[in-house]
């Protein structure tokens, strides 16, 4: 026993060392795997107030950019307002209205953080669980989809941006409505992105529109991803490569729009008693 | 201990906040070039500081580092190996009559071609695992290298024209 001490005491800076390097390493893996929830809502708050302070600063250096931004916007609404439209057929337009529930609805957010030239890539937004944003939720701005939130704290939120290995969406080609999955190969050039699973006999030009299917819940469908800006379709595979120019500019990301879904619980519980009654039968 | 300490701390606040909120925003070659000075506070560190005391520090710097920049682990790694690689380092470059007249290592004090060598292997060793620990993957290796490589120059880059811009009036005096 004594003996031990003794090595433990004349070792006593490799035996620390050692210590804290398996346990950085212990922390990497866990925080790798669980979307570093754990160890960052504890501390996020106070990292994104100083990320904010920094933020406000440069958000001044930029208000004529933004200005600019939020104009294209209004406007974009103000065109989408009801009384710029008449109705080509009354009966049929009345009837769905008095159907017609709201599903979706959008909460405002500053991004106050951002990175997008890592291999995984995190935006944090200014806004969390206290301003009705939860884990799941979708990010877009301007119509164009940002990304999914990953993790909340009480005043900010964490979102996986499409510029980050983990996000995972299905996407659809607009005219034909073939649908693929949406990958961005980590580390690459922020403004494009692969789309991958598209049969070879759905036929894709440059230049065609890529948006949501709304199946995953987290977006409505038909919001814009981007536009196909290259094809290197290989003869041997089955599935087009096409290379996707995005719509977002995650460089000059300011203000974006968290969606939330009404009927999202709905849905998952529906598919998840349709998938406990099958695994019954399939046991017996 | 004393006032060197204090200069000590403060020297690695503020280049976490420097590093945090100015140098990780540069943008060089589309983050090809990513420098981390902020390591900086573990290499000034003087010579008589003791070799448990850099550990932790290098650890705790680590710490707040990721805090900062997202997935925690990765400069918690990185530090924890420079922390008990710099006083390796600084043994084996040791000139012949020690380390007693000299208290800090610096370029003024210990001239460039050793600032070069003892900055140079330390950030080098300290990039590469950061590097591996973000991605835990070799694939695209020569791009991989030359990422790390580039980085490492430029970090020493800023710490060696950061030392003449700051030490300079010093020395003269």
């Amino acid at each position: 026993m004594k003996n031990i001490i003794e090595l433990l005491k004349r070792h006593f800076v490799f035996v620390l060392f050692l210590f804290l390097f398996v346990f950085s390493l212990a922390v990497l893996f866990s925080s790798n795997r669980y979307h570093n929830a754990s160890f960052v809502s504890q501390s996020s708050d106070w990292v994104g107030k100083i990320y904010d302070w920094r933020d406000q600063l440069q958000r001044y250096l930029r208000l004529k950019e933004i200005n600019d931004q939020l104009a294209l916007e209004n406007a974009n609404l103000r065109s989408q307002l009801p009384d710029n439209y008449f109705f080509i057929d009354t009966t049929k337009h009345s009837v769905q209205d008095s159907i017609r529930k709201q599903r979706y609805f959008y909460r405002s957010a500053k991004v106050s953080n951002a990175s997008v030239n890592r291999e995984s890539n995190y935006l944090t937004l200014d806004r969390g669980r206290l301003g009705g944003i939860l884990p799941n939720m979708g990010v877009i701005t301007n119509g164009s989809v940002v990304g999914v939130v990953s993790s909340v704290s009480d005043h900010f939120s964490v979102v996986l941006p499409i510029l980050n290995p983990k996000f995972q969406e299905s996407v659809k080609m607009k005219g034909s409505g073939d649908f693929g999955l949406i990958a961005w190969p980590p580390g690459s050039d922020p403004a494009y992105a692969d789309v991958k699973d598209i049969p070879k006999h759905v036929q894709v030009s440059i230049g065609d529109t890529v948006l949501t299917t709304g199946y995953g819940s987290h977006f409505p469908a038909d919001l814009f991803i981007g536009f196909v800006s290259e094809l290197n379709d290989q003869p041997e595979e089955n599935f087009h490569r096409i290379k996707i120019q995005l719509a977002t500019d995650f460089r000059k990301l300011s203000y974006v729009q968290v969606v939330g879904d009404i009927l999202k619980q709905e849905q998952d519980s529906l598919l998840i008693q349709q998938q406990q009654r099958d695994g019954v039968e399939d046991d017996n | 201990m004393g006032s060197k300490t204090i200069t000590s701390f403060f020297r690695i606040v503020f280049l976490l906040f420097l590093q945090a909120l100015v140098v990780s925003r540069l943008q060089l070659l589309d983050g090809f070039v990513l420098p981390w000075v902020y390591i900086f506070g573990i290499l000034m560190l003087p010579f008589d500081t003791p070799k448990w005391l850099v550990l932790i520090l290098s650890f705790v710097t680590g710490y707040f580092m990721d805090l900062f920049t997202g997935p925690m682990g990765m400069h918690m790694t990185a530090c924890v190996v420079l922390g008990w690689l710099q006083p390796m380092i600084q043994r084996l470059l040791s000139p012949r009559e020690g380390y007693d007249a000299i208290q800090e290592p610096t370029i003024q004090k210990m001239g460039l071609s050793w600032y070069l060598t003892y900055a140079g292997i330390l950030t080098f060793c300290h990039h590469f695992v950061l590097f591996y620990a973000e991605t835990l993957r070799i694939t695209p290796f020569w791009y991989q290298l030359g990422h790390i490589i580039f980085s490492a120059m430029g970090t020493l880059m800023l710490m060696v024209v950061g030392q003449y811009l700051i030490f300079n009036k010093k020395v003269k005096n």
